[in-house]
């Protein structure tokens, strides 16, 4: 409601920009939130069935983004590439998936595992520690330089035109991140509601030993949840470094922030709350960028995400949680 | 909290076991008496003991060095010490995970330096030149004030979401400082330069601590301080009230306990601790700059209060101590030789505590090591001369040995690249072995040790040391949550 | 298990406190803090100078060029018959610029107490001078920046007085701005400027010092700032009119210029061209065609400068470039003070040399001195390079 005042507020009383600049700005805002909506995704599921804030996935999103960038360089390059674009794109995302899949649940079954019964604070510890370890991995095997995709350059320059030349521009690259993301996410929207695996997954976030007295193995359930949910961070590494062109060992900590800032006011734990709050949390943060100076644009999206907290713990969609005892 | 997790399994009744008393408690007093009797004299020493001891075994390593030394070493340890104690309140008496609590650190550190300092910025200028005594003050009262009003969010915030909103406090007091301030006060991204030495005026005398002798002998005092403050209040009603909300929130308040200003009181305790650290720190770095109090900072602080068991005040000395050492070892400032010498002594810690049930083992293990790296050594030397022919970094006493027992190829950048990532397979898949297995797999995970770190880890010990902050948090979490010096829990389901 | 892990921290941790002790046992008796500077040094036929940069860190690439281009300076000194007797050691210090500005202070504390360590080369952001400046001062050492050019950090108040302890081999980002101000009315003939600060004081202060420039003389701009940390630059662009001409970007990451320059080709603005600092001075990284730069000054037919370029594999490395310079003006001070004192000298004596310093033929192209603020006499004017198509740098002006 306040956002709808404020939005309101900033086009209405901004003399020169207008309309345009502000649907200019949503159209940006709806591309980066695809990409939050995607990290947040793998922080709900987790979150969902483990109860477990899982800081390292950023880091895992990150790592997605350096197999990427890695593969592109090993097929040629932006400028140059040896196999025709669209394979190699695919090429990139297909081993950038199974990569970070494959580091969650690696992840998974060594730094959360052994803490299942713990008590509650032992896993956040340890995630901060996967985080550290990974992020400093990448520092001390690549280097803090930071790297260009170049990803105008490998898919086009061009773009669409809403409304004439002076209208709403929107890159291809553009299109492609927004529809490969509702892709995946229409994806896992299938896998969990329409799967075995889906249905398991459900009933072990709702109460993990019931469903293994019914013969779940909630390991395995749990497991496949991180495989998937880094997956679906990797997806969003390369399409990070495919439209913001740079990427570095730093890029996780702050993509994931705000992935993680998405899936709160989401409400964490909620799947369609982490696609909601991903976009939400993309559209304020170009509006901002957009209206006020570039420098205060994270302590507004840091403020919103404070104040949803504040107001309803659980998220826009989450549900309240429920002491049991 | 909703807690689903299945009930802990029994530990493995003991012969004194009798119904209706929890085994484990039942057990304690074997245990105590397992111990040898340097840790029981330690455990019966009265808290008063215990510090008379303490204090001089903190202070006399540190009176021959040189200054940078008490800088780098003394200061250092004692201000993460300080961190220490005061997160200890809030996660370790409390049981709040607060991922913000560096940003007390940081305001107290900017509220003494802008207190005590002149600053010109964005064409405002602030003298304020306070004595010492007030700044201070200032800092910890605002800090503590500001704790109040942080952690009063938390009367409405649950576990998780309290680590949520205080990650973000964290976060934003970062971007505030760094970049979002209109007025100048805190300077942007320059940080605030060009502030007093600690100078106490009173009566009409003053006193000015400026050297790092000086800075040193003041943060040992305000530890001691703070130790006793915090061991008279652990015992205390507060204190074992924390406790009692620690371990089940629940109960404790249907005991009449006011859980939620408890934990309140401990969070601004903690942040008033943080904001003291903060103002002598600024002063000793003669500073305040946003990358001060940064995630790595908040990590580091975690390290020491993990590592030094959550809710023992020891501990957080004994903590910050190694991890403090360490971190300083591996600096690129120090020397490579200081770096190497901790890393081969851990590694045969490393080898003492795998193998601690086993003497045979060890030595099988150990002989089998060495073999190894000098027949790998000598196979690699005939087929693929370019193999060994690189140099030992910065020699030293080990150079000998080190030529020719470590693969140091001429070019070593990508096989050592190879060889981590090689390294962290190997390290897991020997967590996951058992008895002569796990023989067989140390001595080339050993050895491949020796060639990442020879080729790789130390040309750049100041990432290596994060690197392995974050492997230590982990272990630890998996083999021994309580730290060095804590207490085990039995964790109630 | 408890016990093993208490004894071996502590004993790993006792260790290492004992071989430092050891360690400055040895050295001679601790000065305090005042005499210092002016303790006598024996000067031997090694002498020690130090040198701070971020050898690691995010800003570790410009670090490790100044490292490579001082150490450049030494091995050439070193291996002069001539100085067979006055060789000089380089001690770097990691100041991890980007990281904690805590680490370039504890350099400093190093380096004072390092009693044979006669002058330093750096440290290399303004921010690093500020915070170490009272350390530097304490151990009465004169440090020489290669790449700290914020304009107060001479002015003698605004940071903090640092008058005869500090020095700098590149001109102040005051001698930048107009410059690139001119070039943009006089020769571009830019009537409306778009300015994008990265929120580092380098940024902004030259951001600050060339719109003021362009507006008094008649230029419409636009300010904006974006975070060195942003990679989608999307919002930034919606706000930059079409009808614009230039965009100036003072900058230190290169990499990030490259993605901002590819997002606006994206956006459909290509035809407005960039601007970038001597902080973009990175050919290869930044490579959008037709883009201007401005670069401190340096002569690129001096052997010295196409040696290093020979020995580098054809990369310039331009940024550290002044650091070569600082480490001769370190080096020339440290020799002539030993030879005044007869083979022994103090930190005071050096740091007049290097007030003294007079080397008529630089790398630089010009001859270099310093007034007492610790500017150098004759900060020549920027060179103006635009981006070839190749991604190579071409001086136009």
């Amino acid at each position: 409601m306040l956002l709808a005042i404020w939005v309101f507020y900033a086009v209405y009383f901004s003399p020169t920009q207008g309309w345009t600049f502000f649907l200019q700005l949503t159209v940006d805002g709806i591309i980066l939130g695809s990409i939050y909506a995607l990290i947040a995704l793998g922080y709900s599921m987790v979150y969902g069935i483990l109860k477990l804030l899982n800081f390292a996935h950023g880091d895992v999103a990150m790592i997605g983004a350096f197999i990427g960038f890695g593969v592109l360089t090993l097929l040629g390059g932006p400028l140059s590439p040896a196999i025709p674009v669209v394979a190699l794109v695919a090429c990139m995302f297909v081993v950038a998936m199974l990569g970070s899949g494959f580091l969650g649940l690696a992840i998974e079954r060594f730094a959360y595992r052994p803490l299942r019964d713990a008590p509650r604070i032992a896993p956040l510890i340890s995630a901060l520690g996967v985080a550290f370890f990974l992020e400093n991995s990448v520092l001390l095997l690549f280097g803090a330089n930071y790297r260009n995709y170049d990803g105008y350059d490998l898919i086009s320059y061009n773009g669409i035109h809403l409304g004439g030349s002076a209208g709403v521009f929107v890159s291809y690259l553009g299109v492609m991140v927004i529809t490969g993301a509702l892709l995946l996410m229409v994806g896992l929207v299938a896998l969990v509601r329409w799967t075995r695996f889906g249905k398991a997954m459900r009933a072990v976030s709702f109460d993990r030993e019931a469903a293994a007295m019914m013969g779940i193995d909630p390991d395995r359930v749990i497991a496949t949840t991180f495989f998937v949910g880094s997956a679906l961070g990797g997806a969003a590494g390369v399409m990070f470094g495919l439209v913001y062109s740079q990427i570095y060992y730093l890029v996780g900590f702050l993509a994931g922030l705000k992935g993680f800032t998405a899936a709160v006011v989401g409400g964490i734990g909620s799947i369609p709350g982490a696609m909601l709050g991903g976009l939400l949390v993309g559209l304020v943060e170009s509006w901002a960028k957009g209206y006020l100076n570039g420098n205060v644009a994270d302590l507004v999206v840091f403020g919103i995400l404070i104040g949803v907290m504040l107001i309803r713990p659980q998220g826009l969609l989450g549900t309240p949680a429920l002491q049991k005892v | 909290m909703a807690d689903t997790s299945p009930p802990t399994p029994e530990p493995p009744a003991a012969a004194t076991a009798q119904i209706g008393v929890d085994s484990w408690v039942s057990e304690e007093d074997q245990r105590r008496e397992g111990r040898k009797w340097l840790g029981r004299t330690w455990e019966r020493l009265p808290p008063a003991g215990k510090l008379a001891l303490l204090t001089p075994a903190i202070a006399v390593p540190f009176l021959p060095l040189s200054e940078a030394n008490i800088y780098n070493y003394g200061l250092f340890i004692l201000i993460y010490a300080l961190l220490a104690l005061g997160l200890n309140v809030v996660v370790g008496f409390a049981g709040l995970l607060d991922l913000g609590y560096v940003a007390f650190f940081g305001f107290g550190a900017y509220i003494y330096a802008f207190l005590s300092g002149t600053h010109h910025e964005k064409g405002h200028v602030y003298t304020h030149h306070w004595a010492a005594q007030w700044s201070i003050l200032t800092a910890v009262v605002m800090c503590a004030v500001i704790g109040l009003f942080l952690g009063s969010s938390s009367r409405r915030l649950l576990g998780d979401y309290l680590a949520i909103v205080t990650l973000f406090f964290g976060q934003a007091f970062v971007v505030f400082t760094n970049s979002a301030d209109p007025y100048g006060i805190t300077n942007g991204s320059n940080g605030l330069g060009n502030i007093d030495p600690l100078r106490f005026f009173a009566f009409g005398a003053s006193f000015t601590v400026s050297s790092t002798r000086g800075y040193y002998w003041f943060l040992f005092g305000c530890v001691i301080v703070v130790l006793i403050v915090l061991h008279l209040l652990s015992e205390s009603r507060t204190g074992r009230a924390w406790k009692a909300s620690r371990e089940d929130p629940l109960a404790a308040e249907m005991m009449g306990m006011p859980v939620n200003r408890l934990k309140i009181m401990a969070f601004s305790f903690g942040a008033a601790i943080a904001g003291l650290a903060g103002s002598v720190f600024a002063a000793a770095q003669t500073g305040a700059f946003p990358q001060n109090f940064g995630t790595q900072v908040l990590i580091l602080i975690y390290a020491v209060v993990i590592l030094g068991g959550t809710g023992s005040l020891t501990g957080m000395l004994a903590g910050a101590t190694a991890i403090i050492v360490s971190f300083q070892v591996l600096d690129s400032t120090s020397p490579p030789n200081n770096a190497r010498t901790l890393f081969y002594l851990s590694l045969v810690v490393g080898v003492v505590v795998i193998f601690k049930k086993s003497r045979a083992q060890m030595a099988v293990a150990v002989a089998s090591t060495v073999a190894l790296g000098f027949a790998l050594h000598a196979i690699v030397h005939e087929v693929w001369p370019r193999g060994t022919s690189g140099q030992v970094t910065s020699g030293g006493y080990l150079t000998g040995a080190i030529k020719h027992w470590v693969l140091l190829p001429t070019n070593p950048n990508r096989l050592a690249v190879y060889g981590y990532l090689a390294l962290i397979v190997l390290v897991i898949t020997i967590v996951q072995l058992k008895g002569w297995w796990r023989v067989a797999v140390v001595p080339p995970t050993i050895v491949l040790t020796a060639f990442v770190w020879e080729n790789l880890l130390i040309q750049q010990p100041a990432v290596t040391r994060y690197v392995l902050f974050g492997v230590l948090l982990i272990a630890l979490m998996a083999t021994r949550p309580q730290g060095l010096f804590g207490t085990a829990k039995v964790e109630i389901a | 298990m408890k016990k093993v892990m208490v004894a071996a921290v502590f004993a790993v941790a006792l260790a290492i406190l004992a071989a430092n002790a050891l360690g400055s046992a040895k050295a001679p008796a601790r000065a305090s803090a005042s005499s210092l500077a002016t303790a006598s040094v024996t000067c031997g036929k090694l002498r020690t100078i130090g040198m701070a940069a971020p050898i690691t860190g995010p800003a570790s690439d410009i670090g490790n060029q100044q490292v490579r281009w001082a150490k450049f300076f030494v091995k050439r000194w070193n291996a002069s018959k001539a100085n067979r007797n006055q060789k000089i050691k380089l001690v770097t210090g990691d100041t991890q610029l980007g990281v904690d500005t805590a680490f370039a202070v504890k350099v400093a504390q190093s380096f004072k107490s390092n009693s044979k360590l006669l002058a330093v080369v750096g440290p290399a952001g303004s921010q690093e001078v500020v915070a170490s400046t009272t350390a530097y001062k304490a151990g009465g050492l004169g440090f020489v920046s290669g790449s700290a050019s914020r304009t107060s950090l001479t002015d003698g108040h605004t940071d903090g007085n640092r008058r005869g302890y500090f020095y700098r081999t590149v001109p102040s980002d005051a001698a930048q701005g107009p410059t690139v101000a001119n070039y943009m009315t006089k020769t571009l003939k830019w009537k409306r400027v778009y300015i994008i600060d990265d929120q580092e004081t380098y940024s902004q202060g030259l951001a600050d010092g060339v719109q003021k420039i362009l507006n008094a003389k008649g230029v419409t701009t636009k300010r904006d700032s974006i975070s060195q940390k942003d990679s989608d630059f999307s919002a930034a662009i919606a706000k930059i009119p079409s009808n614009y001409q230039g965009i100036y970007i003072p900058w230190q990451l290169a990499p990030q210029a490259q993605a901002f320059g590819q997002q606006l080709q994206a956006a459909g603005k290509g035809h407005i061209k960039l601007f970038g600092s001597d902080g973009l001075f990175a050919p290869g990284v930044w490579k959008i065609a037709g883009s201007y730069d401005s670069a401190f000054p340096y002569n690129p037919t001096d052997p010295v400068v196409k040696a290093y370029v020979k020995a580098h594999g054809g990369n310039g490395e331009f940024f550290g470039l002044p650091s070569y310079v600082a480490a001769q003006v370190d080096t020339l001070a440290v020799t002539k003070a030993c030879k005044a004192g007869h083979g022994k000298t103090t930190r005071a004596a050096v740091r007049k040399q290097i007030a003294k310093t007079n080397i008529a033929t630089t790398i630089l192209g010009f001859r270099v001195g310093f007034k007492s603020s610790g500017e150098m006499k004759l900060p020549a004017a920027y060179g103006i390079y635009q981006i070839q198509k190749n991604g190579s740098f071409k001086r136009i002006g």
